[in-house]
């Protein structure tokens, strides 16, 4: 007889948790599990609740409704960079002090957690000498040396340029999948949410809208609002269905089943993003150099699709 | 122009031969300065710190006080406290007016708003993203109240530098409190009124001249001190 493996316990349990600000409803009834070794991005619009999920989180918001149970310490990384006027190493190890590590392990941890971040050049300098990018390096440094069983981060790469984006992610990849306890944070960029998190939760007007890992939430979302905001901006009418597309999924092919026009051409690096009008709806599509032109008549193909029923009553999907 | 050259002249005698009169007014007048601007800090400092970061109800009515007592008319606050320590009164029994003891509850009281009100004004403005995030960090009251304290370093020493100034300056309170009396009480400032009384203009410029010295030296002590622990950045090329 084989004995069950029991599931282990989740670091944070939030239950039907809601949020009332100044008689708005932020958070409805959400509800969510964090487990160790957990990387979760909570991700969604602007407005949708995500910072004030991740405040009721860590305790600095109390909820209208329904708790939030802690089986471990939590602390917050906040979304500004706001560091003191000292250098970098002395604000990680006075982090650590407020969280109670003991003088004789500060400097050590802190220097761990600096080059972990690729920011143990930094060390010494001061804060009011670093970049925007070099101090967002050492906030997540001073949140990492801390070691909490739940680190919540809220948009750690906010107000980043493209370059210093993309470094700082690689580097807070590589360090968040070392630890040992879980990461919760917040993003509105996809792309840091997949480069980051094995767990998604998609958060859409105070309500979770998706939950699952980034692939199958991305290859099957539950929702036509969903899937939209994950980037299905192709839109075709089926009979009773509405079929949803990205960009990646349609290409241009002579031998396609779909007529379209080219309407609007968008210069991007590698290329252009054509924006199409079809017989039964519109479509994007990613195409190289020289591409179509405005008014061009073209085939294209879509390679795959999620598809939802359409709610005949409003001309919209249902879901 | 006479007073004032006979003055300079006069306080530079009195300076180079180390006038006994002279070393007694300035020690008196040092030892008020920093005994009420000690007391102004230890009370003030904590309560300018409350005001700064917390929050509670009365909060805005505190610091609308603190700074209204900015403004707080000296020889009022003598007045008052002269009337408060005659034997009759509540404080008579401690036997303060006429004391050196007297003159520094009074000159306490002047420096105590100045040092409210600035150092609140200086932790105001330390960015509320760092005091959050050591709250989320888990860092107790102390430890942000010291966050705090090194980050508005420089506002909390010009409130410092304000209330040494006030108290090495101060005349009416000290005046109605003390009683002006030579040998006890008597600072360098009141010592000025008195010599004025007494027609000696040329000891009172000289007496003038070394307050007005005397200031200049502790507010530049002070000045490298505040700016010595500002935002200088030094950065090393790497090696």
């Amino acid at each position: 007889m084989s004995t069950p493996i029991a599931a282990p316990r989740p670091l944070l349990r939030v239950t039907s948790v809601g949020v009332r600000r100044g008689g708005a409803v932020i958070l409805h009834e959400v509800s969510l599990d964090v487990a160790p070794g957990e990387v979760l991005a909570v991700l969604g619009p602007n407005g949708a609740g995500k910072s004030t999920l991740l405040a009721a989180m860590g305790g600095g918001l109390k909820p209208s409704t329904g708790g939030i149970e802690r089986s471990g310490r939590v602390a917050t990384a906040m979304q500004s960079p706001d560091l003191a006027r000292r250098s970098a190493r002395a604000n990680v190890e006075v982090a650590l002090a407020w969280w109670g590590v003991p003088r004789r392990e500060r400097r050590d941890r802190a220097a761990e957690a600096l080059a972990a971040m690729h920011a143990d050049h930094l060390a010494d300098r001061p804060t009011v000498a670093m970049s925007g990018g070099e101090r967002r390096r050492v906030h997540i440094a001073r949140a990492l040396a801390l070691r909490p069983d739940v680190l919540l981060l809220d948009e750690p790469f906010a107000g980043l340029d493209g370059v210093s984006r993309g470094a700082l992610l690689d580097d807070t990849a590589s360090a968040l999948r070392g630890g040992a306890g879980a990461v919760v944070f917040v993003v509105h960029d996809r792309a840091e949410a997949w480069a980051l998190a094995n767990r998604l939760v998609v958060l859409i007007e105070g309500r979770v809208a998706a939950e699952g890992p980034p692939r199958e939430v991305l290859e099957a979302p539950p929702s036509a609002q969903v899937a939209r905001f994950l980037g299905f901006t192709g839109e075709l009418r089926d009979g009773a269905e509405i079929v949803l597309t990205r960009s990646s999924q349609v290409q241009l092919d002579p031998q396609g089943e779909i007529t379209a026009t080219v309407v609007r051409l968008i210069p991007l690096e590698d290329g252009a993003r054509a924006e199409l009008e079809t017989p039964t709806g519109h479509l994007s599509a990613m195409v190289g150099y020289p591409g179509p032109n405005v008014g061009d008549a073209v085939r294209v193909r879509v390679e795959t699709s999620v598809r939802f029923p359409l709610d005949h009553q409003y001309g919209e999907a249902r879901g | 122009m006479t007073f004032i050259w006979r003055g300079l002249r006069q306080a530079w005698h009195l300076i180079v031969t180390g006038d006994p009169n002279l070393r007694h007014l300035t020690w008196i007048t040092l030892d008020v300065a920093i005994v009420a601007t000690v007391v102004a800090v230890a009370i003030g400092l904590p309560l300018g710190l409350a005001l700064g970061l917390g929050r509670f109800r009365g909060r805005q009515a505190g610091i609308i006080l603190a700074n209204a007592g900015l403004g707080l008319p000296p020889v009022m606050v003598g007045l008052i406290l002269a009337l408060l320590m005659f034997p009759a009164a509540p404080l008579g029994r401690f036997h303060l007016l006429f004391t050196l003891h007297g003159v520094y509850i009074a000159q306490s009281l002047l420096s105590f708003p100045i040092i409210v009100a600035l150092s609140c004004s200086a932790v105001r403005a330390v960015p509320p993203g760092l005091i959050e995030q050591a709250r989320a960090f888990d860092a107790g009251r102390l430890q942000i109240w010291a966050l705090a304290v090194r980050e508005a370093r420089v506002g909390i020493l010009t409130a410092v530098i304000a209330a040494v100034g006030s108290a090495l300056s101060e005349v009416g309170a000290v005046v109605l409190v003390g009683g002006n009396i030579y040998g006890n009480d008597q600072t360098l400032a009141s010592a000025t009124i008195f010599a004025v009384d007494q027609a000696q203009f040329g000891y009172a410029m000289a007496i003038g001249i070394i307050l007005l010295g005397l200031i200049l030296v502790v507010a530049a002590v002070l000045t490298l001190i505040q700016q010595g622990s500002g935002h200088r950045v030094r950065i090393r090329p790497p090696s």
